[in-house]
C-alpha cells in the first residue's frame, strides 16, 4: 500500500521542518475543513433543529426530525430506489465495463482512438448526457421509439419516462452508458498487469479462450473489481444530476433518490428535515463502504 | 491458428459495438443540433433540413445567455484547476517527503471526505454563501470546488511524488537548495505527467459539476453551462431541443477535444489513485 511507504519519505526531520510541512498543508486543511467538514458538521447540527425558511424561528427539537424520518414513507421509498439503483446500475456497469476493457486491451489498429472514444461518455457533463437521453426517450419524436416502431420491435411507442418501471430502467441505462467507461479504464489497467506468462502456460495446456478468461483473467482482476465496485457504489448512492434532468424523481416518486429527496426539501425551504435526510445519505454510503471493504478483505483472506 | 482468427473477429465485432454504444447518443446530439425542426422523426411529413440556425441563435441571442454560461464554466474550471494543482502540489510534497505529527490523520481525513455526498454539504453551503453575500458569484463556486477536488488531486500527485527517489531532494539540498526550491526545481518538473493528469481530471470535474452550481448561482452572472442547459427554457415556451442540443455540443467541445488529445493522461490519472500500490 501507498500508506506504508509514506512514513519513510523523510529526508531529515527537525522542528522547523514540521513547521514548514504544516504551512504547506495549511491551505488544504483550511479549505477541506472549512468548506466540507464544517458544512457536514453543520448539516448534522441542523438535523436537530426545526429550520423552515418560511416559518421562523429556528428551534431546537432534538430527535423529532429523526422520528419523522423513520415514519416517512417517501423517505423509505427514496432509500429503496437509491439502493436498488446502486445495485442494478453498478452490476451492469461492471459487466459492460469489463467488456469494453477486454476489447480495448487487445492489439488492433486505432486502439488509441478507441480508448478515447470509450472515454467520451465519461468526459461530457452528466447534464448534457441526461438531456441527450431525455430527447432519445421522447415519446413522440425520440430516437428509441422511432427505431422500436420502424424496426417492428414493438407495435406502439413506449412511454419511457412515464411509468415507474420504465423510468427506473431508463435512468439505469443512461447511467450505465455514462459510467461504464470509468470501470473499463480501471479494468484495463488491471488486465495490463496480468503477466502474459500465465496465458502462455494456459495455452500450452490447451485452455480455451473462455477457460482462460474464467480461470486467469477474472481471478486476477478480482482486487481491482472490488476497488471499482467501492468507487462506483459510493458514487451511485449519491445519484442526483441524471435524475434531476430525466424525471425530476417521478413518476410518483419511483425514481426519487435520497439526494433528490433531500434537495427537494431544501428547495421547499425545510433545511432542518432536509439536513436529516442528507445525514442519512451519508450514513447509507458509509454502511455500503464498510460492508464492501469487509467483504473485500474477507475474500483476500480466503485466497491464502 | 483457428482460435487466433476467431479472436480477431470477436475483437472487431467488439470494437464496432463499443463505438456504436459510446458514440451514437453523441452523434444524435449533433444531428438534432443541426436540424431545422427537432421533431422530424414524429411524422414523414416533416423533412430533416440541415441548418446552422440553432448555433447562430444561441451564439447570437444575448438573452439566452448560453455563451455567458459557457464563459462562466471555463473561467471557474480554469481557476479551480490552477489553484487546486498548486495547493495539492505543496500538500502532496509535504505528505510524501516530510516527517511531521498528525500526517496520517490529515491523509485519512482528506480521503474520507471523498465519501461525503454533495447533498450533505450543499444546504449548509447555501446558508453560508447567503450569509456572506457570495450567492451568484464565481467565488461561491471556486472555493467549494477546490475543496471538493482536493482528495483526488492529492491522491494522484502523492502517488507520483512517491515514485521519485528521495535521493533527488537530498542531492538538491546538499547543493544548497531549500525544501521549496527542491519541490519547484526538481520534483515538479519530474512529475509533469502527473500534474497534467491531475489538471485534466480537476478541470473536467469542475466544468461538469452541477449540484453546487444549481444551488449557489441564480443567473448568467455566475451560472455555469450544465445548470444553464438543465434549466434551458428558450424564449417562446416549447422545449427548444435544437438550441439545447447545440448548447450541449458547445459545452462538450472542450471536453471532447481534451479527451481525444490527452486520452493517455486521463487514463493515467484515473488509474493512479486506484491502482498504485
Amino acid at each position: 500500500m501507498m500508506f506504508a511507504k509514506l512514513g519513510r519519505g523523510a529526508v531529515r526531520s527537525s522542528s522547523s521542518e514540521s513547521g514548514l510541512a504544516y504551512l504547506l498543508l495549511a491551505p488544504v486543511v483550511i479549505l477541506v475543513g472549512g468548506l466540507i467538514l464544517v458544512p457536514v458538521f453543520g448539516t448534522l447540527v441542523l438535523s436537530f433543529f426545526r429550520d423552515v425558511t418560511f416559518l421562523p424561528p429556528v428551534k431546537f427539537i432534538g430527535l423529532a426530525n429523526y422520528r419523522r424520518l423513520l415514519s416517512d414513507p417517501d423517505f423509505w421509498n427514496s432509500t429503496f430506489v437509491t439502493v436498488m439503483f446502486a445495485v442494478v446500475a453498478v452490476f451492469f456497469e461492471t459487466v459492460l465495463g469489463l467488456f469494453y476493457a477486454l476489447v480495448i486491451n487487445e492489439k488492433f489498429r486505432l486502439r488509441g482512438v478507441m480508448r478515447a472514444v470509450v472515454l467520451i461518455p465519461w468526459a461530457i457533463p452528466t447534464i448534457v448526457s441526461a438531456k441527450i437521453w431525455q430527447l432519445m426517450y421522447n415519446f413522440n419524436y425520440g430516437l428509441l421509439n422511432y427505431l422500436l416502431v420502424h424496426l417492428h420491435l414493438s407495435s406502439h411507442p413506449v412511454n419511457w419516462l412515464g411509468t415507474p418501471l420504465s423510468a427506473f430502467t431508463s435512468i439505469v441505462v443512461s447511467d450505465v452508458w455514462k459510467t461504464a467507461p470509468f470501470m473499463a479504464i480501471l479494468f484495463l489497467a488491471g488486465l495490463q498487469s496480468i503477466p502474459s506468462a500465465l496465458y502462455e502456460a494456459a495455452m500450452v495446456d490447451g485452455a480455451s479462450m473462455f477457460q482462460r478468461f474464467w480461470n486467469i483473467t477474472l481471478p486476477m482482476l478480482r482486487p481491482i473489481i472490488v476497488i471499482a465496485l467501492v468507487f462506483r457504489t459510493i458514487d451511485s448512492l449519491r445519484i442526483f444530476d441524471l435524475i434531476y434532468v430525466l424525471t425530476g424523481g417521478g413518476p410518483a416518486g419511483s425514481t426519487t433518490s435520497v439526494s433528490i429527496y433531500g434537495f427537494k426539501l431544501y428547495i421547499l425551504g425545510d433545511f432542518g428535515y432536509g439536513s436529516t435526510v442528507s445525514v442519512f445519505t451519508f450514513v447509507l454510503i458509509l454502511i455500503f463502504t464498510i460492508v464492501y471493504l469487509k467483504v473485500g478483505r474477507f475474500q483476500e483472506g480466503m485466497k491464502r | 491458428m483457428r482460435e487466433q482468427k476467431k479472436k480477431r473477429i470477436l475483437v472487431w465485432i467488439g470494437v464496432v459495438v463499443i463505438a456504436f454504444i459510446c458514440l451514437s447518443p453523441f452523434v444524435w446530439m449533433l444531428v438534432v443540433s443541426f436540424a431545422e425542426r427537432p421533431d422530424f422523426l414524429a411524422s414523414e411529413k416533416i423533412p430533416y433540413v440541415f441548418t446552422l440556425q440553432n448555433y447562430k441563435q444561441i451564439i447570437g441571442t444575448r438573452d439566452l445567455h448560453v455563451m455567458d454560461y459557457f464563459k462562466n464554466s471555463l473561467v471557474v474550471a480554469f481557476v479551480v484547476t490552477v489553484a487546486a494543482v498548486v495547493i495539492a502540489s505543496f500538500a502532496g510534497y509535504a505528505v510524501s517527503r516530510m516527517r511531521f505529527k498528525g500526517k496520517m490523520a490529515i491523509i485519512l481525513g482528506v480521503l474520507a471526505v471523498s465519501m461525503f455526498p454533495q447533498i450533505s454539504i450543499v444546504g449548509y453551503l447555501f446558508k453560508l454563501m447567503t450569509a456572506i453575500r457570495w450567492i451568484n458569484t464565481y467565488r461561491a463556486l471556486i472555493f467549494p470546488y477546490i475543496a471538493w477536488v482536493m482528495p483526488i488531486s492529492l491522491w494522484i500527485l502523492v502517488s507520483y511524488f512517491m515514485q521519485l527517489p528521495t535521493d533527488l531532494d537530498e542531492a538538491a539540498m546538499v547543493d544548497g537548495a531549500n525544501r521549496i526550491q527542491a519541490l519547484i526545481k526538481v520534483i515538479l518538473p519530474l512529475s509533469a505527467p502527473g500534474i497534467f493528469s491531475t489538471s485534466l481530471l480537476v478541470f473536467i470535474s469542475a466544468f461538469n459539476e452541477f449540484m453546487f452550481a444549481l444551488m449557489l448561482t441564480t443567473d448568467y452572472h455566475a451560472r455555469t453551462i450544465p445548470v444553464g442547459i438543465a434549466l434551458f427554457e428558450g424564449l417562446h415556451g416549447q422545449i427548444p431541443w435544437g438550441q439545447m442540443m447545440a448548447s450541449s455540443a458547445i459545452a462538450s467541445i472542450p471536453l471532447v477535444i481534451l479527451t481525444l488529445i490527452f486520452q493517455r493522461y486521463i487514463v493515467q490519472g484515473l488509474t493512479a489513485g486506484a491502482l498504485k500500490e
